[in-house]
C-alpha cells in the first residue's frame, strides 16, 4: 500500500517536473489579417505555422540545450503600422513573450523597430525592403532580404546588358517600393548603355493598362520593366497577352512569386522575370528542397518565393541563435549579430542590419519551375528569352 | 460666464485631465489605447459639429486628418512641433473653406458620395506630389513620446468637445439644426444657410487636421495611403451613430463603447470584431437610431 502511494507520488512529481520542463516558449507577432495588406498575410503566416509545427514535431525548440515546445501568439495589426507597434508593446509587456517574429511589410518593420529598440528585444525581420532600413539604428533588428532598391536597379541593368538588351520600356506604380526602385533603376540603365525608351508611372489602383501597353508595343524596346505591385502584375499579364506584347525580356517587380500567379497563368507565366533570391532548384542550399516539399505537402500550393521564404528564413535564424544563446536578450542579440546561419537560402550572416551574404538576385519561371537566373554565382539556370 | 455655461467646461477639462493622469498610471500599451480614445473623441466631436447638427453626412473627414499629417511630416525637423500642429489645423481649415462652397451645393446621398470622392482625390494628388518629389518613404526621427502626444491629444479632445457643446447650444447651432430638419423652411425663416454651412464645415475639419498632425508622429514611417485611409472616415461615422448626436456626450459614449469593444474582441478574434461591429451598427441604426445617448435618455424619461 505504502509502496504504491510512494510510486504514485513519485509519478506525480515526475509528471510535474516534466510539465515544468515542457513550459512552452511563447513567440509573438502581428500580421495584417484585415485591411489594405491582408492579401499578403497568408504567405507569412503559413511559413511561421509550418516552422512551429516542424519544431514541435522534432521535440521542441532547442533553448541552449533544453527542448521546449513553441507556442505562437498572433494579433491582427489591421494593416496599421502604428497599431503593430502598439501590439508589439503588448506582446512584450503584457503577454511577456519569450521571442518575437516579424510583421509584414516595410512600414510595419520600421515602426516596430522603435519598439524593439526601446525594450532591447532582438527580432529578426523579413519582409521589409527599402533603402530606409539602413537608417534604422542597428542592434535589435536585422533584415535578411537582399531585395533592396539601390542594388536591384544596378543588378537588373547588369543582367539585361549581359543579355544584349539595347533599350527598355519602364512603367512604375506610384507606391513607395516601386518608386524607390525607379529612382535607382533609370540611372543604372543609362549607365549600362541601355536606352530608356519609355518611363511612365501609373496609379496604384489601375484598372486598365491598355494605353501604357500600347505605348510599350510602339516603343520597340527589347525589354519591358514593370515596377508593379501584385494587383497590377496580374493586370499586366492578362492585358499584355491580349495586346500581343512580345518583348523577349519582361520583368515584373512584385507578384510573380505568389503561388496564385503561376496558378492563374500557368504556361503563360513562363519567361516572366521577377525579384527574388530563393529557389528550391539551388542544390547547394540543402534545406531548400525539403522546405519546398514540406510546404507543398502541408498547404497544397507553392510557397511565395519571396515572402514565405524570407519569413521561414527569419524563423530559422532565430531558432539557431536560440539554440546557441538561449532566451536572454543580450546573449541572443550578440548571437544573431555575430552568428552564421544555415537556412533554406544558404548561409546568412549580418553586417549591421543587413544580410551580408545573399546577393541581390532575379527569378524566372521556366517550364513550370522557378529558377534563379542572376547573378551567375547562385544561378540555377541561364536567363532565357520569352 | 454663468453656472450653466461653466459646468460643461469644468466637466470637460476634468475629463481631459483625468485621461492624461490615467495615462501616467498605466503601462505603455494602455497609454496608446488612451491616446486612441482621445483621438477618436476629437475626431468624432468635430465631425458632429457639422454632420451631427446639419445632417449632411460627411464620409470624407479623413481628408483633414491626412492633410494635417502631411503638413506636420513635411515640416518635421524644420519648425517646432506646436507651430506645425497649428499650421496643420490652419491648412485643413482653409481647405474646408475652399471646398465647402462647391461641395455643399449637393444634398443627401450625393453629398455623402462627393465627400468620399474628394478624400480619395486628395489622397492620390498627394501621392503623385510625393512621387514627383522622389519622396517614396519618409522616416520621422525624434518624435515626442506617447506621454506628450497624449497630453496634447487630451487637449484637442477637450477643445472639440467644448466646440461641439457650445456650437450646439448657440443660435448658430440652432440654425444648423433647422437646416437638418428642413433646409428650405430654414432659409424662409431667415437662417443664412450657405454662410452657416460653410462656417460649420470649416470648423468641423480644423481640429481633425491637428489630430492628424499629431498622430503622424506616432509612427516612425510616413505613408500617404495610411494617413488618408478611408477607414478613418467610416470609423468616425460609426462612432457618432452608435453614440448618438443629440449633444456632446454622444460621441464620447460612442468612442468609449467602440474602443472598449475592440479591446475586448481583438484578442478573441479579429475577424469576429469586424463582424460584431457590423451587427452592432445594424442594430443601432434599426432599433436605436438615436444611439447610446438616446437609449440613456429614453430610460430616464420612462422612470
Amino acid at each position: 500500500m505504502m509502496k504504491r502511494l510512494f510510486a504514485g507520488l513519485a509519478a506525480t512529481v515526475l509528471a510535474a517536473s516534466a510539465a515544468w520542463a515542457a513550459d512552452p516558449v511563447k513567440i509573438g507577432y502581428t500580421i495584417a489579417k484585415t485591411g489594405l495588406f491582408s492579401n499578403a498575410a497568408p504567405s507569412q503566416i503559413t511559413a511561421y505555422d509550418l516552422w512551429a509545427e516542424q519544431v514541435n514535431a522534432d521535440g521542441g525548440l532547442d533553448v541552449a540545450g533544453e527542448k521546449r515546445p513553441v507556442e505562437l501568439i498572433q494579433y491582427d495589426d489591421e494593416s496599421d503600422p502604428a497599431k503593430a507597434a502598439q501590439l508589439y508593446e503588448r506582446l512584450i509587456t503584457s503577454d511577456e513573450v519569450d521571442l518575437l517574429l516579424a510583421p509584414w511589410g516595410t512600414p510595419h518593420h520600421l515602426n516596430v523597430a522603435g519598439v524593439v529598440e526601446r525594450y532591447g528585444f532582438p527580432m529578426v525581420g523579413n519582409t521589409a525592403a527599402s533603402v530606409a532600413i539602413r537608417e534604422v539604428a542597428p542592434g535589435n533588428i536585422w533584415f535578411p532580404t537582399s531585395a533592396i532598391p539601390d542594388k536591384i536597379g544596378p543588378e537588373l541593368a547588369a543582367m539585361l546588358k549581359e543579355a544584349g538588351v539595347g533599350s527598355a520600356a519602364v512603367i512604375a506604380n506610384v507606391l513607395p517600393f516601386a518608386q524607390e526602385n525607379l529612382q535607382y533603376l533609370v540611372p543604372a540603365l543609362e549607365e549600362a548603355g541601355i536606352e530608356v525608351a519609355m518611363n511612365e508611372s501609373y496609379p496604384p489602383d489601375i484598372k486598365d493598362m491598355t494605353p501604357l501597353l500600347t505605348q510599350i508595343k510602339n516603343s520597340g524596346a527589347d525589354a519591358v520593366i514593370a515596377l508593379s505591385y501584385p494587383a497590377d502584375s496580374f493586370l499586366y499579364m492578362g492585358q499584355a497577352r491580349e495586346l500581343g506584347i512580345d518583348q523577349p525580356y519582361q520583368f515584373l517587380l512584385v507578384g510573380p512569386t505568389i503561388a496564385a500567379f503561376n496558378g492563374a497563368f500557368g504556361p503563360a507565366a513562363d519567361g516572366i522575370i521577377t525579384l527574388g533570391h530563393w529557389s528550391p532548384q539551388q542544390a547547394d542550399w540543402t534545406k531548400a528542397q525539403p522546405f519546398y516539399d514540406a510546404y507543398v505537402a502541408k498547404y497544397e500550393m507553392e510557397p511565395d518565393y519571396l515572402d514565405t521564404a524570407l519569413a521561414y528564413m527569419s524563423a530559422e535564424i532565430l531558432q539557431q541563435a536560440v539554440a546557441e544563446a538561449g532566451l536572454d536578450h543580450d546573449a541572443l542579440r550578440s548571437a544573431i549579430a555575430n552568428g552564421s546561419f544555415e537556412t533554406i537560402n544558404g548561409t546568412i550572416e549580418f553586417d549591421g542590419v543587413e544580410n551580408a551574404v545573399t546577393p541581390t538576385a532575379f527569378l524566372q519561371r521556366q517550364a513550370g519551375e522557378t529558377h534563379i537566373v542572376w547573378p551567375p554565382a547562385i544561378a540555377t539556370a541561364p536567363l532565357k528569352k520569352r | 460666464m454663468n453656472a450653466r455655461a461653466a459646468w460643461p467646461v469644468l466637466v470637460t477639462l476634468a475629463g481631459a485631465v483625468a485621461l492624461w493622469a490615467l495615462g501616467q498610471a498605466v503601462g505603455a500599451y494602455w497609454q496608446i489605447v488612451l491616446l486612441n480614445v482621445a483621438m477618436w473623441i476629437a475626431l468624432t466631436q468635430s465631425w458632429s459639429v457639422f454632420s451631427g447638427l446639419t445632417g449632411y453626412i460627411s464620409l470624407g473627414h479623413v481628408v483633414a486628418y491626412g492633410i494635417g499629417a502631411y503638413v506636420v511630416v513635411s515640416g518635421w525637423g524644420m519648425l517646432p512641433l506646436w507651430l506645425l500642429v497649428g499650421l496643420a489645423g490652419l491648412a485643413s481649415g482653409l481647405f474646408g473653406l475652399l471646398v465647402a462652397i462647391p461641395v455643399l451645393r449637393v444634398r443627401g446621398p450625393y453629398f455623402v458620395i462627393l465627400t468620399f470622392g474628394l478624400a480619395e482625390l486628395v489622397k492620390y494628388a498627394v501621392l503623385n506630389v510625393e512621387t514627383m518629389l522622389g519622396k517614396s518613404s519618409r522616416l520621422i526621427f525624434g518624435a515626442p513620446g506617447t506621454e506628450t502626444l497624449l497630453l496634447a491629444m487630451a487637449g484637442l479632445a477637450a477643445a472639440a468637445t467644448l466646440l461641439r457643446h457650445f456650437v450646439g447650444i448657440s443660435r448658430f447651432g440652432r440654425g444648423l439644426a433647422a437646416i437638418r430638419e428642413d433646409e428650405t423652411a430654414a432659409e424662409t425663416i431667415g437662417v443664412p444657410i450657405t454662410r452657416f454651412k460653410v462656417l460649420a464645415f470649416a470648423l468641423s475639419v480644423t481640429l481633425p487636421g491637428m489630430v492628424g498632425g499629431l498622430m503622424a508622429l506616432r509612427s516612425t514611417y510616413f505613408e500617404v495611403l495610411q494617413v488618408f485611409n478611408p477607414t478613418i472616415s467610416f470609423t468616425i461615422v460609426t462612432m457618432a451613430i452608435i453614440g448618438g448626436n443629440e449633444d456632446a456626450r454622444g460621441p464620447i459614449l460612442g468612442v468609449l463603447f467602440l474602443v472598449g469593444l475592440s479591446e475586448v474582441l481583438r484578442s478573441a478574434s479579429p475577424q469576429l470584431y469586424l463582424i460584431c461591429l457590423g451587427l452592432v451598427l445594424v442594430g443601432f441604426v434599426t432599433y436605436a437610431p438615436t444611439g447610446l445617448l438616446g437609449l440613456l435618455h429614453g430610460r430616464r424619461a420612462r422612470r
